[in-house]
């Protein structure tokens, strides 16, 4: 995770901004956000350290229900739950998932040309930034819960896992 | 967004002459010679404050300002006249004026008095304590409604600025003002001030060439005995802070350390943007959040053309009064749009320094294309040598405190070191 710090520090202080110019969280409650934020990125543990989650599990002052709306409402984006999608590795495409948990974000599905994405950080431009560069923009956004990209980030990794057990055993 | 006034006399050369004045301080103005189409006028629309002339055949600006006060006793009135009677003047204080003129016009104690009696009217209506918040939202969300002293607010950028500081006026911790070289970080500062909710708020400016924990806090100090509840410090050139102000700097945005359990805010001026200070290792990560958690771009001049010979005439009007010319003089047409047309790299700063070249060379009663054309030719050597002593004098501050730190603070041995004498060394230290 530590050679994404850069971008974890740039998409989240982006995420935050953002989501208080759109007016969806005071500043107040994003000072203390960046609080929990920076001691996360202080110790180093750098898969918690998210703004998005702070503000929904430990401050509970973001109602998600009301960004994923805001998302499909004023970015017209689709919305997908990642339970019901089919998983493949991202290693052909050279992605690890330190880069998914870093950003939020996650490769799920490719039709012709267009890879088809979903993250929880589509506000924070550094992050769809970096990834329309990863995929020469020709990218499908799609806005999908914590919770889902979570449950689908685990998945990821247990079948890089069986991937990285299986060549042990080759 | 100007502060709009209603003119009435029937003289119609005084009548323009008065108009001129308001609206080259930048004031909204309708003027009739009529009072009854004024009284027609004045219930149909908002007023900050309404001037009248007295003696008018039809009605006195007596008789008049006793009908319109019957409608609006808030807005003020200030009477012109030729000569009035003590008596007449006595009557009029009773009856509410706010102010009497009497021809020939001190036009300086006329705009001072118009000033203060918006302001003071203004004051009077803001609520102390709003009984309903969505009430008090309303009116804070309303550009319209916002003094804002830094831009005139003709231009899209400026308008939009202004609605934005007014939503981050309150700001609880951190804001950090994005902007170029030569922005007027001060009187936007200033502007937050008034446009905050808390009177009790005071202001301290700490600039990066200097600053440190100690001037710091025996500044919060100073303004804490004189009663301010909340001090907001202002770091100017943020970008230029040497590493123990960073230190300083993340404490006072974080109230830690020194800065402990203070009643404390802190305002980021800064020229350029974060990312690109970040990148090049000018702010580290616990900076670059705090400052980036409400952060305000700040419009540069170019942007803003409408607002440039506004701001201009502003200066003028301002350089005229320190120097007490009996008038202001006037930018014409052709100077505004020479000045509107420029680049203005240095923006507000560099705007100020062509006025003052303008002013000092005494252009009259009008300011024309060729003064402006002259004060704008300025030597590139000249710019470049201020530069390099405001640069120089910055880095001097920052080696006369690296060597005390290596003598321990011996001054009279870093003066041996530096090869200069002590007591030019002491005000550097201080």
């Amino acid at each position: 995770m530590q050679q994404h710090r850069t971008l974890i520090l740039r998409g989240n202080r982006f995420l935050g901004s953002a989501l208080v110019e759109r007016g969806l969280l005071s500043t107040g409650d994003l000072e203390k956000a960046n609080g929990k934020f920076m001691d996360a990125i202080q110790s180093s543990d750098l898969k918690r350290a998210s703004i998005l989650s702070s503000l929904l599990f430990d401050l509970k002052t973001l109602d998600e229900s009301a960004l994923l709306e805001f998302l499909v409402e004023e970015e017209k984006l689709g919305l997908v739950d990642l339970n019901y999608s089919e998983l493949d590795s991202l290693r052909p495409m050279g992605i690890e998932a330190d880069l998914c948990w870093a950003t939020s974000t996650i490769p799920f599905d490719r039709i012709g040309d267009f890879q088809m994405v979903a993250t929880c950080y589509y506000l924070s431009q550094p992050v769809v930034k970096h990834w329309e560069e990863l995929f020469d923009s020709n990218i499908i956004w799609y806005a999908t819960s914590t919770l889902s990209l979570t449950r689908a980030l685990e998945r990821i990794e247990e079948i890089h896992e069986a991937e990285d057990a299986a060549a042990e055993n080759d | 967004m100007s502060q709009k006034i209603l003119i009435l006399d029937d003289d119609s050369d005084f009548n323009s002459l008065l108009t001129d004045i308001f609206e080259q301080a930048d004031y909204d103005v309708t003027s009739l010679t009529d009072p009854e189409k004024a009284l027609e006028s004045f219930k149909a629309n908002t007023y900050d404050l309404v001037v009248t002339d007295h003696k008018m055949p039809e009605m006195t600006g007596a008789e008049f300002m006793k009908l319109i006060k019957k409608d609006k006793p808030e807005v003020p009135v200030i009477m012109v006249s030729g000569y009035l009677e003590n008596e007449t003047i006595r009557e009029l204080i009773r009856d509410g004026v706010g102010g009497v003129f009497l021809k020939p016009l001190n036009i300086f104690s006329l705009l001072e008095r118009t000033s203060e009696l918006i302001e003071e009217c203004a004051q009077e209506e803001a609520p102390v304590e709003p009984s309903d918040a969505g009430e008090a939202v309303v009116e804070e969300s309303d550009a319209s409604e916002i003094s804002f002293r830094s831009y005139p607010c003709l231009s899209g950028a400026s308008v939009a600025f202004a609605e934005r500081i007014s939503n981050v006026a309150n700001f609880e911790s951190t804001l950090s003002l994005i902007g170029e070289s030569g922005i007027h970080y001060r009187t936007i500062c200033e502007d937050i001030r008034l446009l905050g909710e808390s009177e009790d708020d005071e202001f301290i400016y700490l600039s990066s060439g200097s600053f440190s924990p100690e001037q710091t806090l025996s500044l919060i100090q100073q303004v804490e005995d004189k009663g301010a509840k909340r001090v907001t410090c202002v770091i100017l050139d943020s970008e230029k802070m040497n590493d123990a102000q960073k230190v300083t700097a993340t404490e006072l945005a974080k109230r830690t350390g020194a800065f402990e359990g203070m009643s404390l805010r802190t305002i980021f001026c800064v020229n350029g943007d974060l990312d690109s200070l970040f990148d090049a290792g000018m702010i580290d990560e616990n900076l670059y959040i705090l400052m980036g958690t409400a952060e305000v771009t700040v419009p540069p001049l170019r942007k803003c053309d409408a607002d440039i010979e506004v701001m201009a005439q502003q200066l003028v009007a301002s350089a005229a009064q320190k120097r007490a010319w009996p008038s202001i003089p006037r930018i014409d047409r052709a100077a505004r749009d020479l000045l509107r047309k420029q680049p203005w790299a240095g923006n507000f700063k560099e705007l100020s320094d062509t006025v003052d070249r303008i002013i000092a060379a005494n252009p009259g009663a009008s300011i024309e294309h060729s003064d402006v054309r002259e004060a704008l030719k300025v030597e590139p050597a000249a710019d470049i040598r201020s530069l390099l002593k405001t640069h120089l004098s910055g880095e001097q501050v920052d080696l006369v405190r690296a060597a005390l730190i290596l003598s321990e603070s011996d001054v009279d041995e870093v003066a041996a070191v530096l090869g200069a004498q002590a007591e030019s060394i002491q005000p550097l230290v201080n």
